[in-house]
């Protein structure tokens, strides 16, 4: 038999085996890797949230932030208490002005709110809160 | 079967041949009967030149009904030309019992013009001799009587030969062939690229989560990780939540509306608006509703009373 007489057949045949070895490559580690990936994947995207929530909620410097709630009025109005990780504070006679800015700054903090009270008198507000980080 | 087609034995083909019978494939030189010959001159730098104008120089050389093909070298200074019908080449050698399949290589006596030395002997009147560099065909009684015939073997293959393509059977012709291996081959090459491309994205990944479990040594117990998570989403949610309250409360204060009390703990919240008349208690409370505060009632007073749980 002379190998030259299906060369050409020889060459298309072997390209076609070359691509049915790169289609079945590609299939196997779709087959094997998607499903290894995804569960990867989706493992970093916990590890991270994770990570990132731990950070937010467990702030180290959260002590020393929480101290300007102390100062955002005058020293009168406020009675102040810090124990650890834990901060109960009560404020007399705010005015409305007062009131919101002291109210906005609770809320941006990442603190766990355990009471909040807020009570009219007259045309002041008393505001009571405990929380801890 | 041997690959190499410079290996086989070569087999001189003139027209007064024996009819061969042969068991295996063999390489074949031509003499000047199958072929016409021309040698120029010519200020061409490369091959490819030369085999653009190899048809021109033949014109009115060759017979219109032929269909040639044309093999083109260099030799010194000197370009040669060889014009050949490979169809009829092919019908000759199968009528000396050669079939196509068994045809390794063509070659052309010109090419092996060096190795005629001395004459070659073509059956009884007839030899093969090379004057002035060109291998032609003299009758055998022209020969000088001094002169020893040599004999012809596989010494006298050149080193290029024509691969008698669509001489034989092929099923595939050689453009056919190019296109259809390259389209494979294109796909062969993006196949495995994709592949690749797969098995690469899953080890960055696996990569990606054990540099996190490095920077964080704490976290790599996987019970400790669903402990942690467990414990700090629930506080992101329901701290988000009592913000969200807070939010939406400060915004059903409108013109007539002011805050009388609020209170929020870990579980509930309630608030008393007071409001200037039943009119605005009336919008606040629709407002209320519109914010799924469906407890939202109006007390003694024109006070809007909510309470929720969390």
């Amino acid at each position: 038999m002379n190998w030259k007489l299906y060369k050409n057949e020889l060459i298309v045949a072997l390209a076609l085996l070359l691509m049915l070895s790169g289609f079945f490559y590609k299939n196997t580690q779709i087959s094997s890797g998607t499903q290894e990936m995804l569960s990867t994947k989706h493992a970093v995207r916990e590890f991270r949230e994770l990570v990132s929530l731990q950070k937010t909620w467990s702030n180290k410097n959260m002590s020393k932030k929480v101290d300007k709630l102390e100062k955002i009025v005058p020293p009168s109005k406020v009675k102040w208490s810090k124990k650890g990780k834990k901060l109960t504070a009560v404020y007399k006679d705010l005015d409305p002005k007062e009131l919101n800015k002291l109210i906005t700054t609770i809320l941006s903090m990442a603190v766990q709110i355990q009471e909040l009270k807020i009570n009219r008198n007259n045309s002041s507000y008393d505001v009571e809160f405990k929380y801890k980080w | 079967m041997s690959f190499l087609g410079n290996s086989k034995e070569l087999l001189l083909a003139y027209s007064g041949m024996k009819e061969q019978s042969l068991s295996h494939s063999v390489n074949i030189m031509l003499t000047p009967q199958f072929y016409t010959l021309k040698k120029e001159e010519l200020p061409l730098k490369y091959l490819y030149q030369a085999k653009n104008i190899a048809s021109s120089l033949f014109d009115g050389f060759l017979e219109d009904a032929h269909k040639y093909d044309y093999l083109v070298y260099k030799e010194e200074n000197e370009w040669i030309f060889i014009a050949y019908d490979l169809e009829a080449i092919s019908n000759f050698l199968i009528s000396k019992g050669i079939k196509p399949e068994q045809v390794g290589k063509i070659f052309f006596a010109q090419q092996a013009s060096s190795s005629f030395t001395a004459p070659v002997l073509l059956g009884e009147r007839e030899a093969l001799v090379s004057l002035d560099n060109t291998v032609v065909i003299i009758p055998k009684i022209a020969l000088d009587e001094k002169s020893e015939a040599v004999v012809f073997d596989d010494s006298f293959t050149p080193k290029t030969g024509v691969t008698p393509q669509g001489a034989h059977s092929s099923l595939l012709s050689q453009k056919q062939t190019i296109g259809l291996a390259a389209f494979f081959m294109l796909f062969a090459f993006m196949f495995f690229v994709e592949g690749w491309r797969y098995s690469h994205d899953t080890q960055a990944t696996q990569e990606e989560m054990q540099m996190l479990l490095d920077e964080h040594p704490s976290l790599q117990s996987q019970y400790t990780r669903e402990s942690i998570a467990a414990k700090y989403k629930t506080i992101d949610k329901n701290e988000r939540k009592k913000r969200e309250i807070v939010k939406t409360l400060a915004g059903m204060i409108f013109k007539g509306v002011k805050v009388g009390s609020f209170s929020l703990n870990e579980k509930a919240f309630q608030v008393e608006f007071i409001c200037s008349d039943a009119k605005v208690a009336k919008r606040l409370i629709q407002l209320a509703k519109k914010s799924e505060f469906n407890s939202a009632k109006i007390m003694t007073g024109n006070v809007v009373h909510i309470e929720e749980k969390l």
